[in-house]
């Protein structure tokens, strides 16, 4: 073998020993430097889409070395002022041994003023976790809203964190509607409500489902039927007069949208399945309805679809159903 | 160390050789393995609606003349048949004919023929499918 490539062959194997060598090189574990100053942490604890009226929660915490004094205050800061029932906890939570939270008064109750909310501490401690409840507000519809969360400690020190900003929804949710097929039948999505016979008559013209129950045929049962669908669609019902609109319903099942059914299903129905889907070629009644089923809805002015979902039904011939609407004008 | 190197060239050199006289597998137009097999038929026949729920009534399987070759299925009173879902299942390694690729509008209740096509793909044999109310 020539002397050059005997060479060649030396340095590469002392090359594969070094790469050999470093790799199995251990890393050493070096503690972390303990935070010697005020500091806090926010994490978002609702999922799903921000919708008007129910509230977007936060856990945020702060804390400060006992050596620097206590905590004095923490506020939140929102871009748009939240509703009336938005609040600061004034209780630190930690975890039981049961696993389950366990509360602690720190401070006095959450004043709100304009856009801030605010927990003065009254108690010595270092280390608190307040949550903090923010109830969208109708001003808040369609746009984005963003938080600076801010803590105080003894020493004067301030710090802050920062959280969004966060879409809210366009849609409006309620829900617990009762509905029976002899009375309450009439339902009005853009009122989101639901008319007996007494007051239909004057909303006759915002109807755009009926409710209704027949033990027969078997596979009847509850139904949700616009006004104008065939006669075979509406057993026995004498429509009053003006409620005639031809509403596109399609029946869904499966489709538990946790802010409906409020069952722990990690399911949300958000703006964008409203504005993709499609039901040009839906049919104008939805029949053989069981509970948990849903039906997606689009009233026959083109305003708004919807997502009726029925929380239970009962074989008396009634329903509890929840709306959540989208407007699409 | 020369030697080495020689012995695992030649062995790489075989390798690929050997790879590449391996025979291609015979596939369709659509990527699907071409086997030998024969049968061609419908062995089961599911018609669900937009909540993918069945629209059979229960106990009432869909009829299957795979002689004929026609299937015949009644569905519930008040079904929605412009927005149901067909689903078939086949002989092994069969295919079907036009494909199934979502709704399926059934309302003018004519039948609509779906041709099965045998795992050799020499074989196929359609099938009328028609809806009857409850």
């Amino acid at each position: 073998m020539p002397l050059k490539n005997k060479f060649a062959n030396y340095i590469f194997a002392l090359l594969s020993l070094l790469i050999l060598v470093e790799s199995c090189k251990k890393e050493e574990y070096s503690i972390p430097d303990p935070v010697n100053q005020l500091s806090n942490d926010c994490i978002k604890r609702t999922l799903g889409p921000n919708i008007v009226s129910l509230p977007i929660e936060f856990a945020y915490a702060m804390a400060v070395p006992k050596s620097k004094g206590k905590l004095v205050s923490a506020q939140v800061e929102a871009s748009i002022a939240g509703a009336a029932a938005t609040y600061l906890e004034n209780n630190s939570y930690s975890t039981n041994s049961s696993g389950q939270d366990a509360a602690v008064r720190v401070g006095t109750p959450s004043v709100n003023d304009g856009n801030k909310t605010k927990v003065t501490f009254n108690v010595d401690t270092n280390a608190a976790t307040l949550r903090y409840f923010y109830v969208i507000p109708e001003e808040a519809r369609g746009k984005t809203v963003s938080f600076i969360f801010s803590a105080t400690s003894s020493d004067g020190a301030t710090v802050t964190y920062n959280m969004g900003p966060y879409n809210i929804s366009k849609m409006d949710i309620v829900r617990n509607l009762k509905v029976t097929s002899a009375d309450s039948s009439y339902i009005s999505i853009a009122d989101m409500t639901v008319y007996n016979r007494n007051n239909v008559a004057a909303n006759a013209g915002k109807i755009d489902l009926v409710y209704l129950y027949q033990p027969t045929p078997a596979t009847f049962t509850h139904a949700l039927v616009s006004p104008a669908a065939d006669k075979q669609y509406l057993p026995g019902i004498t429509l009053p007069a003006g409620v005639n609109r031809n509403t596109k319903i399609r029946k869904v099942f499966n489709l538990q949208d946790y802010n409906l059914a409020r069952i722990n299903v990690g399911i949300y129905i958000d703006d964008r399945d409203f504005q993709e889907i499609n039901l040009t070629d839906a049919p104008n009644y939805a029949i053989g309805l069981r509970a948990e089923a849903g039906t997606w809805v689009e009233t026959a002015d083109g305003k708004y679809r919807a997502y009726i979902f029925l929380n239970s039904v009962n074989a008396n011939g009634s329903a509890v159903i929840s709306m959540l609407r989208y407007p699409l004008q | 160390m020369a030697t080495i190197f020689k012995v695992l060239f030649l062995f790489l050199l075989a390798t690929v050789a050997v790879t590449s006289c391996s025979k291609d597998v015979p596939v369709d137009e659509d990527g699907l393995l071409i086997t030998e097999r024969q049968e061609c038929y419908v062995s089961n026949f599911e018609l669900v609606g937009s909540d993918f729920v069945t629209v059979r009534p229960a106990g009432t399987a869909a009829a299957i003349d795979t002689t004929a070759q026609t299937i015949l299925v009644t569905v519930l009173f008040g079904t929605d048949l412009k927005n149901v879902y067909p689903q078939f299942t086949l002989a092994n390694d069969c295919k079907l004919d036009p494909k199934i690729t979502g709704k399926v509008d059934f309302s003018d209740l004519a039948p609509k023929t779906y041709t099965v096509i045998s795992g050799n793909r020499k074989i196929k044999k359609p099938y009328a499918v028609t809806v009857k109310y409850q």
